[in-house]
């Protein structure tokens, strides 16, 4: 065996995809077929789906659900531009002004995935409750109006999902901040440039990277969430998560929840092609 | 062009590979072709599905594989149940007990593909509510069993109104396990009226008043049918039509909905956030042992009574000792035991009395703390229903694919915008 590798060293580095690349068959190729497939059925449960090839379920699902689509991608794209403006702030501090504390920072940030991502949706249910123990205080202290609420607005759904996902905002950026070389500012500074100039010209430009993967990382799961909109909002918070669920599970609908699937796929991955368009010239992987 | 090139690209011919696999794949993975003809047959002929003999009648076999909701069942301290431990005790029959039922469909599907293909599914009793036990039956799922020969203290003990139900005419295929109502909670710190309609949870000018604070179950037959009922339509004869009314009314009550609950209207409804809700009866009556206040009504127009039910699965392994389950639970002294632990009205009016009679033990003990709880039980109207309740209370309608999947999405354009 060894000697036959030797004499085909050519083949290991691809003995080494192996375990990935069975990986991909079997958690990501073979359900997107799937997907696929079952889009393009008809029938019920009780008596069975058929594959008819019924294209037609494509604009029939994104006419009825446009307003759901496009709140979703909008929410998205609010929770990145949020996420990323409260968590480069606090990566840029844990990477050059945390100090011996950087690894205790860190874990704070990470701290909250100690428990479940449901358990602490659940506690935001709790503390923004209308008669909680916060916006109860603020309206007996009259500082709120009594019919004043946060609960099933987009401000609590969107405050929810940008909370969820910070962490992943500002792991990625802390990673790229750290490996900045701190002379390279210095040397810019020696060179008459402002501290905003050289944040601009020097910094940003070399963290670009974690800027992106962090956005990814927010954007992505951000659009398909659900959890949130179903804890924290109401009908008029409802994203496509909600109703790919309900139709899957409720409805037992699953030629139409398979199309929205896909169809959500394909809205994401367009806007992270236009946001690679949009970046274009930089260097965006490390 | 050099075509042994071409052939030898690894790329190409991976891609090749992925491309004619997914065709393959695509053509084979559809879900259960429906050409069964158990499934179509049976779902077009309707009314009287082939059942066959009643299984039963044989001594059971030793094993019971009882599966049901969460929390359905008393319990004691250890999390074990008196009411399973004493038939094992006295039957010797070994019963596996399971709380693997979170919702009708969700659980269906995942017995159904045995069920189709013939096979014993591993449950000997499931507990499902009346619209998809008379699924079931149309599909022929369910084995008949005699009740006369086989469940006689359902006969004797259960109350008039479960001796023929709507959904299994003549005790063919089921007996209930626990029923309960869908009707209107409210609170009376947030409202200033009694709540005695459904005016009062769908008309568009009175919710005005608590826009924002009114809840409605994300259930689709619980909140279509309350809104056919205030229409004046009875759910069980409903058409398309009314359906199609039901949903206007819903639409226009939306603005005001706080949200489309599951179980967790409760928490919002004891924590000050929901004024008016449709609400359950045993959840309400749970609420009340923390907040008194809190109310619970069958509205005028009618509320619903659905009953969740005990039935054997087509193939099942046990039938014998399922049975011999059935009879057991409908003696009034576990009735009672089981009532008094899970508060949904039981189907045996003589279980009133028995509670009534562990009132009187308890405080001939002075356990007063157990005796005012047990009170509480045996005089609640959402445990033990008054006449009047009775006779305003109505059944779901036992839907058609076709009707299901119309009503589904009508109801989700309701639930979701």
């Amino acid at each position: 065996m060894l000697g036959w590798l030797r004499r085909h060293s050519g083949i290991v580095p691809y003995l080494f995809l192996v375990p990935g690349g069975l990986w991909l068959i079997v958690f990501f190729v073979v359900p997107l077929i799937t997907t696929v497939s079952v889009a393009l059925q008809e029938g019920t449960l009780a008596t069975g789906f058929r594959l008819t090839f019924n294209f037609e379920i494509f604009p029939e699902a994104i006419d009825r659900w446009s307003t759901q689509l496009v709140r979703s991608l909008q929410y998205g794209l609010t929770v990145t531009v949020l996420a990323m403006l409260i968590g480069y702030p606090m990566a840029y501090t844990i990477a050059f002004r945390g100090g011996r504390y950087k690894n205790i920072l860190l874990l704070l940030v990470i701290m909250p995935f100690f428990t479940s991502f449901i358990i602490r949706t659940i506690s935001w249910k709790f503390i923004l409750a209308d008669q909680g123990f916060l916006l109860g205080t603020l309206k007996d202290i009259g500082i709120l109006d009594q019919g004043f609420r946060l609960l099933a607005t987009p401000v609590a759904v969107i405050s929810g999902i940008t909370y969820n996902f910070l962490p992943f905002v500002v792991l990625p950026l802390y990673v790229a901040l750290e490996r900045i070389d701190p002379r390279l500012i210095e040397a810019a500074t020696d060179l008459y440039a402002s501290r905003l100039q050289a944040f601009l010209r020097v910094t940003l430009p070399l963290s670009i990277s974690g800027v992106f993967a962090a956005s990814l990382l927010s954007f992505i799961p951000a659009v398909g969430d659900y959890l949130n909109a179903e804890l924290l909002g109401s009908r008029n918070e409802t994203m496509i998560g909600n109703v790919i669920q309900r139709l899957f599970l409720v409805n037992r609908d699953y030629p139409e929840a398979a199309a929205l699937s896909l169809v959500l796929m394909a809205g994401i991955l367009v806007s992270i092609f236009l946001y690679i368009r949009l970046l274009r010239g930089q260097e965006l992987t490390v | 062009m050099n075509d042994s090139k071409r052939a030898a690209d690894p790329r190409r011919s991976a891609f090749l590979a992925v491309g004619i696999s997914a065709v393959l794949i695509l053509s084979a993975c559809g879900i259960e072709p429906g050409d069964s003809p158990t499934a179509s047959s049976n779902a077009s002929a309707g009314a009287s599905p082939g059942g066959g003999e009643p299984v039963g009648g044989g001594e059971p076999s030793g094993v019971l594989n009882f599966t049901n909701w969460p929390l359905y069942i008393d319990q004691d301290d250890d999390g074990s149940s008196p009411t399973i431990t004493e038939f094992e005790d006295e039957t010797g029959i070994d019963v596996t007990y399971s709380e693997a039922i979170q919702d009708n469909t969700s659980f269906f599907g995942t017995i159904q593909p045995q069920l189709q293909a013939g096979q014993d599914t591993g449950h000997d009793i499931i507990v499902m509510t009346d619209w998809m036990i008379g699924n079931m039956i149309e599909l022929g799922y369910l084995e008949p069993i005699n009740v006369e020969r086989d469940v006689p203290n359902f006969v004797e003990h259960a109350a008039d109104k479960y001796q023929d139900r709507s959904y299994d005419p003549g005790n063919q295929y089921s007996v209930p396990w626990q029923s309960g109502i869908t009707g209107i909670g409210y609170n009376p710190e947030l409202v200033d009226e009694e709540i005695t309609s459904l005016d009062q949870l769908f008309d568009p000018e009175f919710i005005q008043k608590y826009c924002g604070q009114i809840g409605m179950f994300s259930e689709m037959r619980d909140s279509m049918s309350l809104a056919l009922l205030y229409n004046g339509v009875t759910p069980a004869e409903a058409t398309i039509e009314d359906v199609e009314a039901a949903q206007e009314v819903l639409l226009e009550q939306a603005e005001c909905v706080r949200g489309y609950y599951g179980n967790e209207y409760a928490d919002d409804f004891a924590n000050g956030s929901l004024a008016i809700t449709m609400a359950w009866s045993g959840d309400v009556f749970q609420l009340q042992l923390d907040n008194p206040d809190l109310q619970f009504v069958v509205p005028d127009e009618g509320g619903i009574l659905w009953t969740d039910n005990m039935a054997i699965p087509k193939g099942a392994e046990h039938p014998n000792d399922a049975l011999a389950m059935m009879n057991y639970v409908y003696q009034p002294e576990v009735a009672a035991q089981v009532a008094e632990w899970v508060n949904y009205i039981t189907a045996v009016p003589g279980a009133q009395e028995i509670v009534r009679q562990h009132v009187e033990e308890a405080e001939a003990e002075g356990d007063t703390e157990t005796a005012d709880y047990l009170t509480a039980v045996a005089e609640s109207p959402l445990v033990f229903p008054t006449d009047d309740m009775l006779s305003r209370l109505y059944s779901y309608k036992v839907l058609s694919e076709d009707e299901e999947r119309q009503w589904a999405e009508l109801f989700q354009e309701v639930v979701q915008g």
